[in-house]
């Protein structure tokens, strides 16, 4: 059976209408991830009583012929997302045996739709960055070369259809990168739109959890379950929530949109040949569908990523300072106090993380408050301004996803740098709390794709599905073999 | 030689008496078994910690704020406050740094007789800490200390004084009026012995004239209103002395050792000064409107100073018995309900200030603890108005009430005290005693004005002092005149 290669929807349908049971579903699931795990090691630990148990509760609710709209459909879940019944590690040593007594608010909804959490995805420690190279668990791997990073085991985990979907968190555009690099789309939502609760905080003002699935309709589909209100995070909004499945099912409302192209988007550092043909190519296409596409100039949107990992870097260190070894996680004895704070953090945080750390403290301390921070902060107000003014004569905002391909595990020219240079046109959307779609385009590159990416008005995703949806009809999803 | 003068600003923190805690919905019961109280907010456990805002804490210190004169802040925001300690969840104490709730306002209290008024520079809202029990001295020598979060999370109030206090007199009518006005609202205990009320001073002398401020320390520990006297004026004499012995104060914190009567400097500073405050990107602003202060103003019942204004040129009540009167709600509601039952603003104001407060400083009581009611005490004022019973006996009657929490109507009937104001009983008790002291009437006669007195005593003796002694000295003076 091939129920991974269904959209969540029809996956749905068939397990409502007892068609395929629950247990096939597990039994095939739990293959997949296994071998998705040995290969690329995208999950923290790969944990066949966790899909289990979901199965287990998913079978009682459809022997009482209840229909859950997600029946059956299986996630991967960013290990910085908390579920019940499994550790919570922010792929940190910090973390490695936290168990948090409680789930996260999209979790639950996702669970009461009928969907079951199939594994903790391998991320980098606390997903500041993509690299695929700074995770305590080891290396993420490329499902279409083990040679090149996957940069999150959400990406791995989704292209290779392991799982139906996953949710991870996305705070300068990890989520959105490491999709593109293993040629899968993903949906940021706008900031607020969908409840951060239960996302372990690292920078709450720029971090928004997002989805990855092998379809603009799957991509659809879950936004609609996750979204609304939650009374539990005070930063998300009561915005109504349309359907977005049937938006997209109404054809005739999808475009042409007006949409902008910044002038200078070709001036990303490592801008790859590739990625920006698959770009040119993309920008004819819209042409050709009548979208309306002009180039226009936004000064400030080239310190997007410097701005956004400025004041990602203080928000961390004030965020990650509940590590201290004293109510959970690591805890390293010293002969006082200040040591063994000093000990459970050296030894429980890696050493990228340490140096934003440290970047983070520095920034935020004497007179580089008003120099470096509080600079970043008049910046992001700029570039908001910038965004919000361009989007108010455009539909959407048209640039790559990230300037290069998946970059070769064993390279060290990008994956030292501070802050992760794949977040070149991603930060922006993080900073202005937009919602952003990144979609696959064909491309000469690891996984034969390259990322194109629209930025929306704020809730607003119903647009950038239509326009994925328009892209993904030329490039009908692939994935590679496990 | 200068002569010196004292500076002083007081830093008072206050917990307010809200059912939850600021952030989350745990309970602020004192006294609780240790760690009870507590849940993944204000433990600050990973993906847990959203903090969701206790409006009525915001509610109680817009009261205050309104109470003590201040502007209020257009909106209410909170910062993040970032340092490390073991009693400290989250690694930052969440404060209004940016936006303290008001500003620029003012206390006024009487100092020999003048009136005193000290700025309110601030006041604002954050959360209280755990509480840290060392093994030993302190946390460096301690081989293990235990946290207690069951006060972590506690809505904590904090008034900030300008430096306008001149003595530690001062101070203390400062905080006693404070106090007050704090306990009129309703919104705190102010108990410094249960720590609901915390105060710390920041002490410098300068020579009188000086419009400079002196370097100065800030003094900790002082859990009652007797060390803050203590404690500051032992301070300030200390700064004089190493002053004229031409050092200079180091700046430093100091802790009141209330055993040894000393301040001591506390060992350098565990905790950075610089605290990188920045606004807590979790907390979304929330608008003060105009509406919502005048629904609060409406709340706030007559403070001290109203009611000190009501009582002298209402009730033409002395200063001093107004000022005793109003230093207490309680008091001074007791007061005001005794006048429901017997109007006479001041013979309840003198039963109160010299009766039932001798009572009850001699029993170590508060108002509250006592058994007496408002109806109680103003029967009984009518009892002696009406000529019912003497004001001798209703000091008895009084002390019975006091005693036993009875009705006086009860305690005079039970004991038999009703004054005895009918002349032909009245009447033939004169006869009797006056046919017993011949003598007495002789001198009498003979101008020893003294023997009436004589005779008055035998006749309250004989009737166990019931007798109406209006009633019986005019028939005693008619029946010796005859």
């Amino acid at each position: 059976m091939d129920f991974y290669k269904h959209i969540v929807q029809k996956l749905a349908g068939e397990v409502n209408a007892k068609e395929v049971s629950p247990q096939q579903i597990g039994e095939d699931v739990a293959r997949r991830c296994a071998a998705v795990h040995e290969k690329c090691n995208a999950f923290i630990k790969f944990d066949p009583e966790l899909i289990e148990k979901g199965i287990k509760d998913i079978s009682q609710k459809i022997a009482q012929n209840k229909k859950l709209p997600l029946a059956g459909v299986s996630f991967g879940l960013s290990d910085a997302i908390c579920v019940g019944g499994t550790t919570t590690t922010c792929a940190s040593r910090m973390l490695e045996s936290y168990r948090p007594p409680f789930e996260a608010s999209v979790v639950l909804k996702l669970k009461e739709w009928g969907a079951f959490p199939a594994g903790k995805t391998n991320m980098d420690e606390f997903n500041l960055g993509a690299t695929g190279k700074n995770s305590f668990f080891g290396e993420i791997k490329n499902p279409w070369d083990t040679e090149y990073t996957a940069g999150s085991g959400a990406a791995a985990a989704v292209s290779s259809r392991a799982v139906n979907f996953a949710l991870a968190p996305d705070g300068c555009g990890e989520l959105r990168y490491s999709a593109s690099y293993c040629g899968i789309p993903a949906l940021k939502p706008t900031y607020g739109r969908v409840s951060r609760k239960g996302l372990v905080d690292v920078a709450p003002s720029l971090d928004q959890i997002g989805i990855m699935a092998p379809s603009v309709l799957d991509l659809a589909a879950i936004l609609e379950a996750i979204s609304g209100y939650d009374p539990e995070d005070p930063t998300s909004f009561a915005h109504e929530v349309p359907s977005y499945t049937l938006l997209l099912q109404e054809k005739e409302n999808i475009g042409p949109f007006k949409v902008a192209v910044p002038e200078n988007w070709a001036e990303a550092p490592y801008l790859e040949e590739g990625i920006k043909k698959a770009f040119l190519e993309t920008l004819e296409y819209l042409k050709k569908e009548n979208f309306q596409v002009q180039m226009v100039s936004l000064p400030n949107f080239s310190h997007s990523l410097v701005t956004a990992a400025i004041i990602r870097a203080v928000e961390a260190f004030s965020s990650l300072g509940n590590y201290d070894g004293v109510r959970f996680g690591l805890r390293v004895e010293g002969s006082h106090l200040q040591e063994m704070y000093r000990k459970s953090r050296t030894e429980g945080f890696g050493s990228n993380l340490k140096q934003f750390l440290t970047f983070g403290a520095l920034i935020s301390a004497g007179n580089y408050y008003g120099m470096v921070f509080q600079k970043a902060q008049k910046m992001r107000t700029l570039i908001i301004k910038e965004l919000e003014s361009c989007l108010q004569s455009f539909d959407l905002l048209f640039i790559p996803a990230v300037p290069f391909q998946a970059p070769l595990l064993s390279s060290n020219d990008k994956a030292c740098l501070l802050p992760d240079p794949a977040g070149y046109y991603t930060a922006a959307a993080n900073l202005a709390g937009l919602p952003a779609i990144t979609i696959p385009v064909p491309a000469e590159s690891v996984s034969g794709s390259a990322g194109v990416q629209f930025i929306g008005k704020a809730f607003d995703e119903a647009k950038l599905l239509q326009a994925g949806l328009l892209l993904e009809k030329e490039n009908p999803p692939r994935f590679p073999n496990v | 030689m200068h002569e010196y003068e004292t500076v002083i600003g007081l830093e008072v923190h206050v917990e307010l008496l809200t059912d939850t805690k600021l952030f989350c919905g745990c309970s602020t019961a004192f006294g609780a078994e240790p760690n009870t109280q507590v849940c993944p907010i204000c433990l600050g456990l990973p993906g847990g910690t959203l903090p969701l805002l206790n409006k009525k804490a915001a509610e109680f210190t817009i009261k205050a704020a309104l109470a003590l004169n201040c502007e209020i802040a257009p909106k209410i925001a909170f910062d993040r406050k970032n340092y490390f300690y073991a009693d400290l969840p989250k690694g930052f104490q969440i404060s209004q740094y940016f936006y303290p709730m008001g500003r620029n306002g003012y206390i006024e209290f009487l100092v020999n007789g003048k009136t005193k008024r000290v700025g309110i520079h601030q006041l604002h809202l954050e959360e209280d800490t755990g509480k840290l029990s060392h093994i030993g001295d302190d946390i460096i020598s301690s081989p293990s200390s235990r946290v207690d979060f069951n006060r972590a999370g506690v809505p904590l109030m904090e008034i900030v004084s300008e430096p306008d206090i001149r003595s530690a007199e001062e101070a203390r009518l400062f905080l006693q009026k404070l106090r007050s006005i704090i306990r009129y609202l309703d919104i705190s205990d102010c108990k410094m012995e249960e720590g609901s009320m915390r105060c710390d001073a920041n002490i410098s002398i300068r020579p009188v004239g000086s419009t400079e401020f002196g370097k100065k320390t800030e003094l900790k520990n002082m859990n009652s209103f007797r060390s803050v006297y203590r404690g500051i004026e032992y301070e300030a004499e200390r700064q004089r002395s190493v002053v004229l012995s031409g050092e200079s104060v180091i700046p430093e914190t100091r802790h009141w050792d209330e055993a040894k009567g000393v301040t001591r400097a506390m060992r350098s500073k565990l905790v950075s000064a610089d605290y990188r405050c920045f606004p807590d990107p979790n907390i979304p602003p929330y608008p003060v409107t105009e509406e919502w202060i005048q629904e609060i103003k409406k709340t706030i019942p007559e403070l001290p100073d109203e009611r000190y204004k009501r009582l002298t040129e209402e009730h033409d009540l002395p200063s001093s018995t107004a000022e005793v009167l109003t230093s207490s709600k309680e008091l001074a509601d007791f007061y005001d309900a005794v006048l429901s039952v017997h109007n006479e603003p001041k013979t309840v104001s003198n039963w109160i200030v010299s009766e039932y407060l001798g009572l009850l400083n001699a029993a170590g009581m508060d108002i509250t603890e006592s058994k007496i009611t408002p109806a109680g005490l103003g029967k009984l004022l009518q009892s002696i108005a009406k000529g019912e019973i003497s004001g001798k006996i209703g000091k008895t009657v009084f002390e019975e009430m006091f005693n036993t929490g009875e009705d006086p109507a009860l305690i005079i009937e039970k004991k038999g005290l009703k004054q005895i104001s009918d002349t032909d009983t009245l009447s033939r008790i004169i006869s009797a005693v006056l046919a017993a002291n011949p003598q007495s009437i002789e001198d009498y006669r003979k101008g020893k004005k003294r023997a009436m007195g004589f005779l008055v005593g035998q006749i309250m003796k004989e009737t166990k002092g019931q007798a109406n002694p209006q009633l019986v000295n005019k028939l005693l003076m008619e029946e010796l005149n005859k």
